[in-house]
């Protein structure tokens, strides 16, 4: 489990539309907003780090006012784990 | 209150990122209570040149996570995917454990560090005996830690006497080093990133920064979409990038064509009086190279590019130049920002020239918000190669080594001998390679080379052309991961990533920061310092490298005062940065930081910013000079404005080679993907190469999306799936350089030809035919090299 805090910024004026239009997604946290509104402070939730890349594509994606989403952190200790375990042979890599 | 733990861990990430941006969580615990490490360690990213800070989670001896350090002055928190993931490849199984030594059976076998290093040393010895000084080459990498760079120098210059060093940012930055002294007198940019927010016209040039520095684009991006109205940004860029797509003016001038766009920039500015006066009397020397000419020589020089023979030239809209200088010239402060898209060319230094006469005709220099600013590519091409003086016509502190005042002072930093420094410079990296093979091989005088932290078997322009030099000459590898470079070597030594040893980085903006050591190394690995240092002990130069312990941060310490010492009278003093200082500051420190009072130097060559202005023992500045170019060797603190003539690229498209190739960085990958491609979700996102093509060319061509195609140059050809773009223009094509599958290694095809004046290979442009070759195929294979004894694809 994958666990951000991160920054999503918003278009001048909008944010009071894309607080809204955030809670369409139960994985998105508002912690915050900075004074113009512009910077907002989120955790957002995701299984793995694939899930979290398309999940921040489809906000995007489905609310145009956000310019961007950035993460300040990922906790991912449960990943590290899983990747310590790892051996090669949980990596695809075919010989030539 | 009583939180469960996945609360804790939510808030405490939340303050993580309000933190980042001065914002207030009312109410709400900041502290990182939920957070399961036993430390925070602070560092740098080494994905980039960007120079990021981080925080490195530990826990039981382990990496077990990275966070954005909001006080850093480079990225105040944020961070990217190579940033946030690029780590883990530290625990892939893959890592390089053992010394390991080919055998008589061309395999490698686990040997131990006294064999290994003493195969080496005996090596290096007898093809001194042998062959003298010079037979034995090193070749570095602006990732090496500056420590690293610093000694393998010293121990080259110094102790073996010779300069047959060199590094990989010749074939990143070389260009830029070549532009910023010939115009100013010194190398790298004078202002800094905060100059970003403060300007009103950002000018991006041959760089994808949304991909390449995401950081920094982000920066940028922020600062256009907080002022909309204010803010104006022109890309000049043949592909319609992330990075194009911000721009208010787009400049898409085909490949090696854009000396053009600048000198009639350079004619709008005049033409319309968008210059500075003062700055032209005060602070401008007007030169065709060979000869110093007038501003009116200048001016009629420029009277041939006019927007419509420049639009002939480039295919650049004359209206979208006019636009552009119109921006630049009267909606300043103006900073321009440019990567590999300037410097990789055979006019690479000519271009850096150009940018800057563009700065210094319109006086946007040496200001808040103005500057002339080269992002470098790689973590510490800056503080580790072209500062500490790695590349073989130069001495610490960035000074020439034809410079008889400079090798002076060196040799008694450094406690050898006068004269013992070699006058006359070594090889440049592609003159290296060519020059490299077997003993019996009289037209090659360099028998052996040490690589460390890089793989031109990969990374090379014309890559094949060098592989039987690599082969027949003896060469040891200092890497983590098996890569194309290993399997052509003779010995492997394994090194530390750079959690597992710390050191200082110093990123594009002079600012040097460091990263404390986090974690032990894997195995037997060993910090590259250690290696380095323990080469020299056993050949013999204990005296000059004297940091050969165990312990990493002392050693890393020891060489960083020793550089410390080296350059403390030079222009580019670092004197007042310790190991102290680093490890209290958060955003660490920016030279010149002549003494430990020293804030340090956001701003160059101003008086009141730069305290070199008042330090006659390393530069003589007029009392009376606010803006002072104490590099100028004319000694009047001028700038060169040159009359550089038009030239386009070495290789254009003709008849037989219809198309521009032109080859960078995506945002998943570093280099050439042996770090990143071992990170599961950044290989699942990007697992091969392709080539862009626009939808016209691939209609002419038959080629549809996925098709495979093959792409031909003079050299060589790869076969890799096609992606048709609307963001290319037609006639030019571009293929990522990540991938290590041989059908997918771009530098099988681009060309080798160079810059006259800065060496650096033209990676940027060639010509190419394709052809398509059949329907898609899976070839998203993500592929490395596991192991160290997978034969070579080819036969050398």
């Amino acid at each position: 489990m994958i666990i951000t805090g991160s920054v999503i910024m918003v278009m001048p004026g909008t944010s009071q539309s894309v607080e809204k239009e955030l809670l369409a997604f139960p994985q998105v946290t508002l912690q915050g907003k900075s004074d113009s509104g512009m910077d907002m402070i989120v955790n957002i939730e995701a299984d793995d780090h694939n899930e979290l890349e398309s999940l921040c594509q489809k906000i995007k994606d489905t609310i145009p006012a956000i310019v961007d989403i950035g993460h300040i952190y990922i906790n991912f200790e449960d990943e590290i784990e899983k990747i310590q375990a790892r051996t090669w042979q949980d990596y695809y890599a075919p010989n030539e | 209150m009583n939180l469960t733990r996945r609360e804790m861990i939510k808030l405490s990430a939340a303050g993580f990122a309000a933190a980042a941006l001065n914002i207030s969580l009312p109410g709400k615990s900041s502290g990182d209570d939920g957070i399961v490490v036993d430390k925070w360690i602070k560092g740098t990213c080494r994905f980039c040149g960007t120079g990021c800070g981080i925080y490195a989670g530990i826990r039981n001896g382990q990496l077990v996570g990275i966070r954005g350090n909001p006080k850093a002055a480079t990225n105040f928190g944020f961070l990217c995917v190579k940033g946030f993931k690029g780590y883990v490849s530290m625990y892939h199984p893959d890592r390089l454990k053992y010394p390991m030594v080919r055998g008589e059976d061309d395999k490698f076998h686990r040997a131990s560090w006294d064999d290994a290093l003493n195969k080496v040393v005996n090596k290096f010895k007898e093809l001194h005996q042998n062959f003298g000084k010079d037979s034995v080459a090193f070749y570095g990498s602006g990732q090496c830690m500056t420590e690293e760079s610093y000694t393998f120098n010293k121990l080259w210059k110094g102790g073996f006497r010779s300069n047959m060093v060199e590094g990989n940012p010749r074939l990143c930055m070389a260009s830029a080093v070549g532009g910023y002294i010939t115009t100013f007198g010194a190398d790298e940019p004078g202002g800094s990133y905060a100059d970003i927010e403060k300007a009103r016209t950002l000018f991006i040039v041959g760089s994808n920064m949304a991909e390449c520095h995401p950081i920094l684009f982000r920066r940028v991006a922020r600062h256009k979409i907080q002022n909309p109205e204010k803010v104006n940004i022109i890309v000049c860029e043949p592909r319609l990038t992330p990075t194009a797509r911000i721009a208010d003016v787009w400049l898409p001038a085909d490949p090696g064509t854009d000396l053009a766009v600048f000198h009639c920039m350079a004619r709008e500015l005049i033409k319309n009086n968008w210059t500075d006066s003062w700055y032209i009397e005060n602070l401008c020397r007007f030169s065709t190279g060979a000869k110093v000419v007038d501003f009116k020589a200048y001016e009629q020089f420029l009277e041939q590019f006019t927007p419509e023979a420049v639009e002939k030239i480039t295919r650049c809209p004359a209206a979208n130049i006019k636009e552009a200088a119109r921006l630049f010239g009267s909606q300043g402060p103006t900073m321009s920002l440019w990567t590999m898209g300037l410097n990789q060319r055979t006019r690479g230094v000519w271009a850096n020239n150009l940018i800057h006469n563009l700065h210094l005709i319109s006086g946007n220099i040496c200001k808040e918000g103005a500057d002339s600013f080269s992002i470098t590519g790689q973590p510490n091409a800056c503080g580790g190669v072209r500062e500490t003086g790695s590349l073989c016509q130069l001495l610490p502190g960035t000074r020439s080594i034809t410079d008889a005042t400079a090798r002076a002072d060196v040799e008694k930093s450094w406690k050898i001998p006068p004269g013992a420094i070699d006058p006359k410079p070594g090889f440049h990296t592609m003159e290296m390679f060519a020059k490299l093979g077997a003993e019996d091989d009289t037209s090659k005088p360099l028998k052996a080379m040490l690589v460390s932290t890089t793989n031109p078997a990969q990374s090379l322009p014309n890559a094949p052309k060098y592989y039987k030099g690599m082969k027949d000459a003896f060469l040891v590898v200092l890497d983590i991961f098996p890569t194309r470079t290993t399997q052509l070597a003779d010995v492997i030594l394994p090194a530390a990533f750079i959690y597992e040893k710390g050191g200082v980085y110093g990123c594009s903006e002079r600012r040097s920061q460091l990263t404390q050591k986090c974690v032990e190394p894997p195995g037997e690995a060993k910090a590259d310092l250690w290696i380095a240092a323990q080469i020299a002990k056993r050949m013999g130069l204990e005296k000059l490298i004297p940091w050969n312990g165990d312990d990493a941060p002392t050693s890393y310490k020891m060489a960083w005062d020793d550089y410390r010492e080296c350059v403390k009278l030079t222009e580019h003093t670092l004197y007042g940065i310790t190991y102290d200082r680093l490890k209290q500051m958060e955003e660490g420190l920016q030279w010149p930081c002549p003494n430990e009072n020293s804030p340090g130097t956001s701003r160059r060559y101003v008086r009141g910013y730069d305290p070199l202005m008042n330090m006659a023992a390393i530069v003589k500045v007029p009392s009376n000079a606010l803006i002072y170019f104490y590099g100028d060797k004319q000694h009047e603190g001028k700038a060169n404005v040159f009359l550089r003539p038009y030239k386009g690229a070495e290789e254009p498209p003709d008849k037989d080679y219809p198309f521009f190739l032109t080859t960078g960085r995506v945002i998943e990958q570093w280099h050439s993907g042996t770090m990143t491609m071992r990170v599961p979700e950044i290989a699942r996102s990007k697992p091969n190469a392709y080539m862009e093509i626009s939808p016209s060319d691939a209609k002419e061509y038959g080629i549809k999306e996925g098709d495979m195609v093959k792409i031909t140059s003079r050299r060589g050809f790869n076969i890799l799936p096609a992606r048709v773009v609307k963001n290319s223009l037609p006639g030019i094509l571009f293929v990522p350089w990540f991938d290590q599958t041989w059908d997918r290694m771009i530098n099988r095809v681009t060309i080798d030809a160079f810059d006259a004046g800065s060496k650096q290979p033209e990676f940027k442009i060639c010509a190419v035919k394709i052809e398509r070759i059949g329907d898609p195929k899976d070839v998203a294979d993500s592929y490395v090299i596991s192991d160290v004894n997978a034969p070579f694809p080819i036969k050398i």
